[in-house]
């Protein structure tokens, strides 16, 4: 699946999860979120499986052992086809299939239970032992189908997860992938008060697994880990996945009070704009002293980028050159963070395939420079190729009549807020009215994708375009006339966070929750009162 | 049914095991046995030495077993679990419940030196309690046989049955009650070895054979007519049969090295008391644990706890004594 898809995917697994749990006044959002990437990944990008044939044979096995993320889960599964959505509404309640924790299918557990599900969670410390069976069967059977189970951090309490850890590296287990959700946190507080599990990674290398560590939050991580993982021959592997218990959700997140409690069916509407409110800060390395372009991914990454913003000029299309689809090809190797190739070229379509096979994760092409039949074309060769499409207009363009009818494959929109071909140019006003007319307009003809906005984003803007819509930052001269890349980056997303903060408050109001959410969110609001103008009230509660 | 003279001929259940799942694993590549460092005592290492890429030793990580023979079911195997009694049951309730029972998968737990007759390891291995907590768990099947032929014949059979079983076993070698080719055990049914009208002794495991020897004694000294029934089914149990026998013979008297609560005789009280209520005596161990025995002791150790031809007949006896007042 295209990398901003699977963004919107995760971000539907959120929204989908923390819906159920509202609605059932139970259930565990903490611990749904902390493996919303985890899931996403595994159900959209590396299982083989097939929701319309749930037991095929050739389909990879997922046991979910930490079986109180059930919420998201069953939300996994309904997003990828297995049941329908609407019976997240259904979760815990009395005749439902979506029992508190997941149920094994099968014909007599059906009514109890959805297609998809392999194993009865509930109970913890079994999963990983019954990924050794599976596993062990299908090397009778001479199957290459792998098994990944998802373990949580306070099950590992558990001693039948080391008699497990044991068995599998015996018996040279390289087909079992095994996820550690490291989200600190079970039900009485923090994993280690209340039984100490670190030093972790150490545990399973004495264990003898192939460790591999990552932030469960980066798909990007999570791709590249699983992709080690099947390179390991003779052994297992355990991705001991960094997570914070309920992220998304500020409130929640890293809260052990969030384990296991339902928010208010009143607040949903705040979560989901909350979730949907994401934003990925793209530094473009073509800002800033001219240094080479490795030494500035390096930085970036270092610095917290979510995705590295490629301006691609020909010297045409724009009047100024940068580099071209070898470069990127170069580039690619020193880094796993997305990479959002923006071409600024005349011709386009005769050169595609070079970027495709560049490496990039997201492709970009100018309107200005495409009909409807280019277009089509060139749709066609990115989105077959798992990468995602986007396209890009000029100030002085409107997105033409012939993009509408592609809205569906499109996944990212750029809304230029500069001329394109240098950096360091100023904001134009007009932009934000722009972008906040298309994205209402979007809206309404059901467009799930991003709109980015590239061009004098700084501290001083990125509320602006925020605010009107855009969810992906391009940020050049802002990320590198810091010193520090880190702080930038994090100041831009504290801007949109003030905004973001507004405008849940906005919306508390419109659903007489405002006290309510004040209070449950009061220790995200401090730091930011004197900014909402907020102070005396937050005082007063 | 055809009995065979039971003084003649002794069987060793766990052998008859072994034999089993080696026939098993012949015609059926789908048949995997995993055992917890016991293999060589309970004979699935018959089965690992013919099929070793079918065979997976856990070691002494009986939870680790259970739910690993779990996995091998939800990937289509009919799995086999094997280990003493003591091990199972308890230490492994909750993955048996969640991981095996619930989804009802197909694994079958054979289990051996169950009872007081383990002998000299005491009490910590004298399982008297494992019929009670499987038969309370839904989806599962509770078997007791009381030979080893029917041990052989009881393994095949539930190989073809899909979902789990709990199939226990005793250490010592059990005379030979039924004939190897006119004997039949189906789930859910017992068999009548002998029939009698003045009183019905229900039995399972070793202790069948010991109402057999005391259904002579009662015909020949007291002139008692004793029916007897090997109830090796007891969950389902063969509740028609029970019943019946019930109302035909007034009285029923259930012998089992169990615990009396829960187990057989518990089952037994249970499906009379809701349809025809009878008499019903309990003959096994009177809820205590038990002690360490050398084999050349083990008569002195089950006259010790109750479970003896003595006993039964003690039982009967009273029984009769009483409905005649």
């Amino acid at each position: 699946m295209r990398y901003l898809d699977l963004k919107r995917k995760i971000q539907e697994i959120r929204i989908n999860a923390i819906e159920g749990i509202a609605e059932a006044g139970s259930g565990h959002p903490g611990a749904s979120f902390s493996a919303a990437e985890i899931m996403g990944v595994l159900y959209f990008r590396e299982l083989r499986h097939d929701p319309s044939n749930p037991t095929w044979t050739g389909r990879d096995y997922f046991i979910n052992s930490k079986g109180h993320s059930a919420p998201g889960y069953y939300a996994t599964l309904a997003v990828a086809g297995y049941f329908p959505k609407y019976e997240m509404k259904d979760l815990r309640k009395f005749g439902s299939r979506l029992q508190g924790h997941p149920v094994r299918y099968s014909k007599l557990l059906e009514h109890h239970s959805v297609p998809g599900v392999e194993y009865s969670g509930g109970s913890e410390g079994i999963g990983l032992s019954v990924s050794i069976g599976i596993a062990l069967a299908n090397n009778i059977d001479n199957k290459d189908n792998n098994v990944y189970v998802l373990i949580g951090d306070g099950e590992t309490n558990e001693g039948q997860v080391w008699e497990a850890a044991m068995t599998a590296p015996k018996f040279k287990l390289d087909n079992i992938i095994a996820i550690l959700d490291r989200n600190k946190i079970q039900q009485d507080g923090f994993t280690e008060d209340i039984m100490p599990l670190d030093p972790v990674r150490d545990k399973w290398v004495a264990f003898n697994w192939n460790v591999i560590e990552i932030n469960g939050h980066k798909v990007e991580q999570i791709m590249d880990a699983l992709n080690k993982a099947s390179e390991v021959k003779d052994k297992p592997t355990i991705i001991i996945a960094n997570t914070v218990k309920g992220n998304g959700i500020k409130h929640m997140a890293n809260n052990p009070q969030w384990h296991g409690r339902a928010p208010h069916n009143l607040h949903i509407p705040l979560l989901i704009e909350e979730l949907e409110g994401e934003i990925l800060i793209a530094p473009s390395i073509i800002a800033g002293e001219k240094e080479n372009y490795e030494e500035k991914i390096k930085k970036v990454e270092r610095g917290g980028a979510d995705i590295i913003h490629l301006d691609v000029m020909d010297g045409i299309f724009v009047p100024n050159v940068t580099f071209l689809a070898d470069t990127i090809k170069k580039l690619r190797p020193i880094t796993n963070i997305p990479f959002d190739a923006h071409l600024m070229i005349e011709k386009p379509y005769d050169h595609i395939e070079e970027y495709i096979n560049a490496g990039c994760d997201i492709i970009t092409i100018h309107a200005e420079t495409c009909d409807n039949e280019k277009f089509c074309y060139i749709r066609e060769k990115v989105m077959s190729a798992g990468i995602s499409l986007g396209i890009a207009i000029n100030p002085q363009t409107e997105l033409p009549e012939w993009a509408y009818s592609y809205l569906n494959d499109i996944d990212v929109i750029i809304v230029m807020s500069v001329n394109p071909g240098f950096s360091g140019q100023k904001f134009i006003p007009d932009i934000t009215s722009k972008i906040s007319n298309l994205n209402r307009t979007l809206k309404v003809k059901g467009y799930k994708g991003y709109i980015e906005a590239d061009g004098g984003i700084d501290a001083s803007t990125v509320q602006r375009v925020y605010d009107a819509g855009a969810r992906i930052m391009v940020a050049g001269s802002a990320v590198f006339s810091n010193s520090d890349i880190n702080t930038a980056i994090l100041q831009l997303k504290h801007k949109t966070n003030v905004t973001l903060e507004r405008n849940l408050l906005k919306k508390a109001d419109e659903n007489s929750v405002r006290k309510d959410w004040i209070v449950a969110r009061k220790h995200i609001l401090i730091p930011v009162a004197n900014e909402l103008g907020i102070e005396d009230e937050i005082n007063r509660l | 049914m055809k009995l065979t003279d039971c003084e003649l001929r002794k069987g060793d259940m766990r052998s008859a095991y072994g034999n089993a799942l080696v026939e098993l694993g012949t015609i059926n590549n789908d048949i995997v046995c995993v055992g917890a460092d016991t293999t060589d005592s309970i004979k699935t290492k018959k089965f690992g030495d013919q099929f070793p890429e079918r065979f997976f030793n856990i070691g002494i990580a009986e939870a680790n077993l259970v739910s690993i023979a779990a996995g091998f079911a939800i990937a289509g195997k009919t799995a086999f679990a094997s280990t003493y009694a003591a091990f199972l049951p308890g230490r492994c309730l909750d993955q048996i419940r969640n991981a095996i029972c619930y989804p009802s998968l197909d694994v079958k737990l054979v289990v051996s030196h169950a009872g007081l007759t383990v002998g000299p390891d005491g009490a910590s291995h004298q399982q008297i309690e494992d019929l009670s907590i499987m038969r309370s768990i839904p989806n599962m099947r509770v078997l007791a046989p009381a030979d080893s032929v029917s041990v052989f014949k009881i393994i095949k059979n539930i190989a073809d049955i899909q979902g789990p079983f709990y199939v226990r076993l005793a250490r010592p070698s059990s005379e030979i009650i039924y004939d190897d080719n006119d004997s039949e055990f189906q789930i859910g049914k017992a068999n009548i070895l002998q029939d009698g009208s003045d009183i019905t002794i229900i039995g399972c495991g070793l202790m069948v054979y010991k109402a057999i020897k005391t259904a002579k004694i009662l015909k020949e000294k007291f002139h008692i007519s004793a029916r007897i029934i090997d109830s090796y089914s007891i969950k389902p149990l063969d509740s028609n049969l029970v019943i019946k026998a019930g109302q035909e013979t007034g009285a029923i008297i259930t012998v089992e090295e169990h615990n009396i609560i829960g187990g057989l005789g518990s089952a037994v009280a249970e499906v009379c008391s809701e349809s025809h209520p009878c008499f019903i005596k309990r003959v096994g161990v009177r809820d205590t644990f038990g002690e360490s025995a050398r084999d050349s002791e083990l008569n002195i150790l089950l006259e010790h706890y109750g479970l003896t031809e003595k006993e039964i007949e003690r039982a009967v006896l009273s029984t009769i004594d009483k409905l005649k007042k």
